[in-house]
């Protein structure tokens, strides 16, 4: 749209109040105040001047072409009209010529009037002719005889007239114009012969203007004729001897006149005659001005219909688009508008379409709104809504009332995912929502993503703890999900409003913490958040932020276990031991760091660092001795842990050999085939490989028949029962037969005394480590061991 | 040739010729150049006409034939008798409204003749009533001097008196008052006068 348009619709602005004030030059303030006048304001008023404008201009072209046209007819049908009055005159004239002539042949041929002109018998002639003038209704019948006498003219002759007569018949004149004084007379004459020439006889009839004007009404025009002498002709005008010569227009007093002039014979010689036709072109066109003015009359009515029949049309066009722009104005300011269909044509079509397109963005409003609180896996309301359902419902409890949310967590969903694939774990998360949908009644719930789900309740007469075990109950039953057989569980984390916060984040918080709690305590329970969840996640929060510093501010350090081979009677191998000095609280056991480690990803720089360091330290230590490393499965799923240990060896320059990386069975519950394409990558750089653990988790013996481990590990719960069960010393003969038929080591951990020690070295067990050999000793003391004088076998370990 | 020594002849046989006597020898052409046959010259010497009878040596009669009048000149002496014989199938009615003669000799018939006695001389035009195609002209003289043009417009006349004489030519198309033109003409004793004359012809 035009400016003229938008300044239509503009409205001021309380900003604007202060401009207004302003004295704005009066052209501005006009054009403001008009502009809604403006004729090109609105498509009714562009379409109704586009059309009288059209309209208007086709007029002015027909009137136009009207004017030019009947101009040039007049012109052409004048013309036409002097060339054939011009020779109409000839015909006529040439017809009373041959009357004349006629006449008077017949009187010259009479015999008694030959006899009597011959003897010049002037009454007898004159009587004769008198006789004859009368009967022929001519204007003069005279005789001019061969001695120049004139017998019969009426009036006075003078001596001149008479003597040019007479030379004009001599020389043969017959018949044409003949002046006589002023008069002009069309004449014919006659030789008398009596036998030989005596005389002529000369009939003549005026040719003055009531003859002219006779003449002139053969024509269908009033053509004006007159006869003047071609010395005596207007400026301007040429003698034309063709007849259908066009006329010659000239300017007489401000009138067109056309004049034709043609030479018409004379009697006898001398300045020949001219027919002047006139016709005032002006007069004929005023002929023909009713016609135009009839013409620019319905032009203007033709004009006045347009305007009334367009402006008509362009409202018919503009009310349903006006309806439109209101509408689509309501749409935008996010109403339902409909408009009415009145017609079918395109404008109804636009309507309908309009229509259609308003319930269309309605419905897909709907959708995305839909879509922004919910789920759309399982239909329920997603953390949004449920935060702002929270945030609702807190406002209206009331003092009486109670509140509260359920934070739940599927236990061990990961596994389900893992192993039957996402589509059943997608599969297992909706039954999960119905059964919650079915326990909660009236109840909120919401999915919070992943496997988390949350469910608001007030009090509804149950008690949160039964209705916390109920939902245990439904959610662990054992179902059929995509034909696998699940038996799901569930963890809960119970928050109540205003006692254990007062804004929705809070809520969340803690019945996260107390889901924690749960979780922690083992699954398949709920917990209701206390304070003191509260703190511990607060102190874990700093131990986090420590552990983050620890390594840049080198708290961490090295310590090593030897491992003793009973076979060579020497220390064969130390196991490192990461350990955390903090300033402040000291001593941090790896229990309690390690995991929030895991959790945070530190463990990556901090496993790095070990590597790294244990290999720097193992360096000093003779060729035959080994440094064993833990790696976390963490660490493990880790794609940088090849470059990592490449990176430890390349720096110490150890032997890869020298380098043994624990890892636990745990590593192998996810992704078998990953871990062992690592493990066999591990292996191909020449580093060792020992299964740490082993007894205690997942034990599969698949995993030793999998991988060829170098060493496995004997969980210490094995050997701590091995003085007081029999079946303990036969797992033990058991594995380590196993691991001798694999290739393998074994290695006892925990060893404490000497009677663990014989059992296991009469097992066949290859290495012990345990504080009955000796315990973690500092990097300094591990060098001091392989000093001269060290002794294999430290007598203080063997005292402990 | 043959008709001058005929008049030469005649004239010496019928007048006592005088002393002194010379020829006259004209020829006439019109404006363009072209001869004019049919005038008839006078010659009136100033020592006067001898005496006597005037006799030519043509007729003196006209004829119609052929709806014209034949000869279409005839030089008749005053007092000489015209006959008028009709040799035609149709009939004429010869006129002549001419001064010196004024006579209708009414319809007649083939093989009719009437006459008319000239007592005036002058120029005499006949017509036929009937057919105004026919014209003829009576030159009525009282010279015994005169002759015809002949067809190369060349007309003699002989043994006219010496001394000064008067010379009229008359054509019936002359442009002049009586159709005729006047010249003064010395003739010599010995020889011929001769004179050439453009006549303007209407």
């Amino acid at each position: 749209m035009d400016g003229a348009h938008l300044g239509y619709r503009r409205r001021v602005a309380p900003g604007d109040a202060a401009a207004a004030m302003m004295p704005v030059p009066l052209p501005e303030a006009l054009l403001r105040g008009w502009s809604r006048f403006h004729p090109l304001a609105s498509l009714s008023r562009k379409l109704t001047i586009f059309y009288a404008v059209l309209f208007g201009a086709a007029v002015a072209l027909i009137l136009g072409g009207a004017r030019w046209g009947i101009e040039r007819y007049a012109e052409r049908i004048v013309n036409a009209e002097m060339a054939s009055g011009s020779a109409v005159f000839d015909r006529i004239t040439a017809m009373r010529y041959t009357q004349l002539g006629d006449a008077s042949r017949v009187l010259a041929s009479d015999f008694g009037f030959r006899s009597a002109v011959a003897t010049g018998d002037a009454p007898t002639i004159a009587s004769a002719l008198d006789s004859l003038q009368q009967r022929l209704g001519l204007a003069q019948a005279f005789l001019v005889g061969t001695d120049g006498s004139v017998v019969g003219y009426r009036g006075t002759l003078t001596d001149r007239d008479a003597a040019a007569l007479f030379d004009a018949l001599d020389a043969g004149a017959r018949r044409g114009v003949l002046r006589i004084g002023d008069t002009d007379f069309s004449a014919a004459a006659t030789p008398v012969k009596a036998p030989v020439l005596v005389g002529w006889v000369v009939f003549a009839n005026r040719l003055d203007a009531a003859e002219l004007g006779s003449l002139a009404q053969l024509s269908a025009i009033d053509l004006k004729p007159s006869i003047v002498s071609a010395g005596a002709l207007p400026a301007g005008v040429p003698l034309s001897t063709d007849a259908d010569s066009p006329a010659t227009e000239r300017l007489v007093d401000g009138e067109r006149m056309l004049a034709h002039a043609t030479p018409i014979p004379a009697f006898g010689g001398g300045e020949a005659p001219v027919l002047l036709l006139e016709y005032s072109l002006t007069r004929a066109l005023r002929d023909y001005a009713p016609m135009l003015w009839l013409v620019l009359a319905f032009g203007i009515i033709g004009i006045a219909v347009a305007i009334v029949g367009s402006w008509f049309l362009a409202q018919a066009l503009t009310r349903p688009i006006k309806a439109l722009e209101r509408a689509a104005r309501k749409v935008s300011a996010g109403e339902h508008a409909q408009v009415t269909v009145t017609t079918r044509d395109e404008i109804g079509t636009l309507a309908t379409s309009f229509n259609r397109m308003v319930d269309d963005i309605a419905e897909r409003e709907r959708q995305i709104a839909h879509m922004a609180f919910h789920d759309d896996l399982t239909g329920l309301a997603n953390r949004t809504l449920l935060r702002e359902h929270l945030a609702m419902a807190l406002a209206r409890l009331g003092d009486d009332r109670k509140l509260a949310l359920l934070c739940l967590d599927l236990d061990n969903f990961k596994v389900v995912n893992d192993t039957l694939g996402h589509p059943t774990g997608d599969a297992l998360l909706c039954m999960v929502a119905e059964r919650l949908g079915q326990v909660v009644g009236d109840g909120f719930v919401a999915r919070l993503g992943g496997d988390e789900f949350a469910v608001v309740t007030s009090d509804d007469g149950r008690p949160l703890d039964r209705l916390a075990r109920e939902i245990i109950q439904v959610v662990s039953s054992p179902c059929t999900v995509n034909g696998h057989r699940v038996v799901p569980g569930t963890s809960i984390g119970i928050a109540i409003a205003r006692q254990d916060g007062d804004d929705p984040t809070d809520l969340l918080k803690n019945a996260d913490l107390a889901l924690y709690r749960a979780k922690q305590d083992g699954k398949g329970g709920f917990r209701f958040f206390e304070a003191a969840m509260d703190a511990e996640a607060q102190k874990r929060r700093q131990m986090e932020l420590d552990l983050h510093d620890a390594i840049a501010n080198g708290e961490l350090h090295l310590m090593f276990q030897p491992l003793f081979n009973l076979g060579e009677g020497r220390v064969s191998a130390f196991e490192a031991l990461l350990r955390w000095n903090h300033p402040v609280r000291g001593l941090v056991s790896p229990v309690d760091f390690i995991p929030l480690a895991e959790d945070t990803g530190l463990i990556l720089p901090i496993g790095e660092w070990v590597i790294r360091e244990a290999c720097r330290a193992a360096m000093r230590w003779p060729d035959h001795v080994r440094v064993a490393v833990n790696v976390s499965a963490v660490q493990f799923r880790n794609p940088g842990l090849n470059a990592v240990v490449l990176q430890a060896l390349g720096e110490s320059g150890l032997a890869p050999q020298r380098l043994e990386l624990e890892i636990t069975e745990s590593l192998f519950i996810e992704n078998v085939e990953g871990v062992l394409a690592s493990l066999h990558s591990l292996r191909a750089m020449g580093v060792r490989v020992a299964l740490d653990d082993f007894g205690t988790g997942y034990s599969s013996l698949s995993y030793l028949r999998a991988f060829p481990f170098d060493k496995i590990k004997i969980d210490r719960s094995f050997i701590i029962d091995l003085m007081s069960s029999k079946g303990a010393t036969a797992i033990i003969k058991s594995i380590t037969t196993l691991a001798d038929a694999l290739g393998m080591e074994t290695t006892a951990e925990g060893v404490e005394n000497e009677g663990q020690l014989d059992i296991l070295r009469e097992q066949g067990c290859s290495q012990i480590q345990g504080f009955y050999f000796s315990k973690p000793l500092v990097e300094a003391d591990v060098a001091a061991l392989f000093l001269p004088g060290g002794g294999e076998m430290p007598e203080s370990a063997q005292a402990a | 040739m043959f008709a001058r020594i005929a008049l030469a002849a005649a004239t010496a046989a019928l007048f006592a010729m005088p002393a002194h006597a010379g020829g006259l020898m004209v020829k006439l052409i019109d404006q363009a150049g072209r001869p004019v046959p049919d005038a008839v010259i006078t010659v009136k010497p100033s020592a006067g006409i001898p005496r006597g009878p005037i006799r030519f040596p043509w007729g003196t009669s006209i004829v119609q034939q052929g709806i014209a009048f034949n000869p279409h000149v005839l030089i008749v002496p005053v007092g000489a008798t015209v006959a008028f014989p009709n040799k035609d199938k149709v009939r004429h009615h010869v006129y002549s409204f001419s001064k010196p003669a004024r006579f209708e000799l009414k319809l007649y018939g083939r093989d009719e003749s009437h006459s008319y006695t000239f007592k005036t001389a002058g120029a005499v035009a006949i017509g036929c009533n009937i057919h105004d195609s026919m014209s003829g002209f009576i030159k009525v003289v009282d010279t015994p001097f005169a002759a015809k043009s002949a067809a190369s417009g060349v007309a003699s006349i002989a043994a006219i008196p010496a001394g000064p004489a008067t010379v009229t030519v008359w054509h019936p198309r002359l442009r002049a008052r009586g159709n005729e033109m006047t010249w003064t003409v010395p003739i010599s004793a010995t020889g011929d006068a001769s004179r050439q004359a453009t006549l303007q012809l209407r």
